[in-house]
């Protein structure tokens, strides 16, 4: 799939831009504050119906205006496709191929992109949480069920915590018990989802590294669980089982602390570069290439279940990767996905592609320049 | 500033009790209540206090009623030794909808609920024991939500009632019959993929 042009009115700091897109390679080159990653941000919430980063869509609105106006016009394999989406006081309007859609849901996903930002360095960096976040989002796209037994997973949680909080007050006359039971079926499923999709995840997430670093270092990761006795290949009742009897194991511990000490909320996802932890010891580029990989796995997922590729927007990566993993991150990618990079300056890159469109943003406005 | 004249300014207080209701609703519904026939305004006061003092809970079943025991509990012509128990009593108004169902309820007012404070001891699960203990029951269908909550009560209470050696049984939750295919949600969907059967 590819998208041919984006014009934006009134978003962000934009008053009226207009992009022609290359199937291939384009590059947005401009100082910092200029409104590169706002590009992007408005292919995405065309995209996904959501930014990365505002919350109100007021944020997105271009100062001391009333409304916005994001038009996208994509080739897609089921067709061409023309979207609008109009941010404004009253709310959200969106359109396809000149009729108004209703709802959001059925908006959304008509064309697909990935973007890859620098507040994505996290999933190597940050808590297990933002690694669980990531799990859940990807999963949840793909599987609405995941959703299901996670939302009653993380209600019976909240009520087994309730209990155990305020448990001093009366003994335990098998309420507890109803939770557990609950807690470790929706919590079974959970992890065993969150296995399976691993299992993918790991072979996709390893080759793409693999090819960004021209195999120097081979990249691997693992679910750890924080159930004890949790192992891939388990049935969801084997899963089960472990669960009940980590509840119970831990229940004294628990009661005491007033909160459940184990399950997929306490998991985490170990990276692992050449059989080592991946911890502060790697580099810069060898953690920002981890989180590329994973991220960029998405592609393949996309791939495999709609049958085409979704556009890549790689926001600010290329500055913390030498010479080659840039080359190979972009030469690799741009072969089979159209990709559109942001950076402050093209450096090597320029001399690297051979084809590429090369747009220079200043202050909301938008030119291409000749390459 | 100037503010509400005080009685509007109670009323609006009041309806902001009432669930959904925030202070434009409780403002409009003042105004409207202004508005209203005085004969009409008074009608609905009586309304609100009858129901707060007429009712009482059926010493049977706990539903609430007019006189105990409820009219449910009394009718001749209904299976006495099936109890379907339910949170609350609007869920008898549903099942009774589907005119399929001929026993008796019981009613529990409410789901074990941590979160809210409420406990085995705050809904009527120790009336259920008794009443399955002192009567010949066969079956207890267990009619509570299916949620967290709804599933946590039915769980608690088929515990206690196992030593009573009776059937025991929870509704099923599944695709709504007559809708099509398409419209159902995606969970719901799959849940009935799930629990497939064999033709
Ligand atoms: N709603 C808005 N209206 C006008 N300008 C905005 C709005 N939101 C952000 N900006 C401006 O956009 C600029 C940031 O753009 P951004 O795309 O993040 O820059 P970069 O080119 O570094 O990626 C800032 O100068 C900011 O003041
Ligand atoms: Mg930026
Ligand atoms: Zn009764």
């Amino acid at each position: 799939m590819d998208i041919r042009r984006v014009e934006l009115h009134d978003f962000r700091n934009y008053a009226a831009a207009a992009l022609e897109l290359s199937p291939g390679v384009n590059v947005l080159v401009g100082e910092n504050g200029q409104g590169k990653t706002n590009a992007l941000e408005a292919m995405l919430l065309i995209a996904v119906g959501k930014s990365h980063r505002a919350h109100r869509d007021r944020d997105l609105i271009r100062w001391e205006k009333d409304r916005a106006r994001i038009l996208l016009e994509a080739s897609t394999r089921y067709g061409d496709r023309r979207l609008t989406l109009e941010l404004g006081p009253e709310g959200r309007r969106a359109f396809a191929n000149g009729v108004q859609v209703g709802r959001m849901t059925e908006f959304v996903g008509q064309v697909q992109v990935v973007l890859f930002a620098p507040e994505d360095l996290d999933l190597v960096k940050g808590s297990p949480r933002v690694r669980r976040r990531f799990l859940d989002t990807e999963l949840g796209q793909m599987e609405p069920l995941y959703l299901h037994h996670l939302s009653l997973y993380n209600r019976a949680l909240l009520q087994r915590n309730r209990w155990l909080k305020s448990s001093g007050l009366s003994p335990d006359d098998g309420v507890l018990a109803t939770f557990d039971e609950q807690i470790a079926f929706h919590g079974a499923h959970v992890i065993h989802r969150r296995l399976r999709f691993l299992a993918r995840l790991r072979a996709y997430a390893a080759r793409i590294y693999s090819d960004i670093a021209s195999g120097r270092e081979q990249f691997a990761l693992s679910y750890r669980s924080s159930v004890l006795g949790v192992e891939e290949g388990m049935t969801v009742e084997q899963i089960e089982g472990a669960v009940q009897r980590a509840l119970e194991r831990n229940r004294a511990q628990d009661l005491r602390f007033g909160t459940t000490s184990a399950g997929p909320h306490r998991d985490d996802i170990l990276l692992f570069l050449d059989g080592r932890e991946v911890h502060t010891a790697a580099s810069q580029g060898q953690q920002r290439t981890i989180a590329l990989s994973l991220r960029l796995a998405e592609i393949d997922f996309m791939h495999e279940e709609l049958g085409e590729y979704p556009v890549l927007l790689l926001d600010d990566v290329l500055s913390e990767l030498d010479d080659l993993r840039q080359r190979n991150l972009v030469l690799g990618m741009s072969r089979k996905v159209q990709t559109v990079i942001t950076t402050t300056s093209l450096n090597r890159l320029g001399q690297e592609l051979d084809d590429f469109r090369l747009f220079r943003v200043c202050s909301g406005i938008i030119a291409e320049e000749r390459v | 500033m100037y503010g509400y004249p005080e009685p509007v300014a109670r009323a609006i207080e009041h309806f902001m009790k009432l669930p959904g209701v925030g202070p434009k609703t409780a403002a409009r519904l003042a105004f409207h209540v202004l508005e209203m026939s005085e004969a009409d305004v008074k009608a609905f006061a009586k309304a609100l206090i009858d129901l707060k003092t007429g009712l009482t809970e059926c010493a049977v079943c706990c539903n609430i009623t007019e006189a105990s025991p409820c009219a449910i509990c009394r009718d001749p012509r209904r299976d006495r030794r099936i109890i379907c128990v339910v949170q609350e009593p609007r869920d008898v108004i549903a099942m009774e909808r589907t005119r399929e169902y001929h026993g008796l309820y019981h009613v529990l007012h409410g789901a074990i609920s941590p979160m809210e404070g409420v406990g085995p001891q705050d809904i009527r699960i120790r009336e259920l024991v008794t009443r399955v203990g002192e009567n010949e029951i066969d079956e207890v269908i267990l009619a509570t939500n299916p949620n967290v909550e709804g599933e946590a009560t039915a769980m608690y209470i088929s515990r206690l009632l196992k030593p009573f050696q009776i059937k025991l049984t929870r509704i099923a939750h599944g695709l709504p019959v007559g809708g099509d295919l398409e419209y159902a949600d995606e969970v719901t969907l799959a849940k009935a993929l799930e629990g497939r059967r064999a033709l």
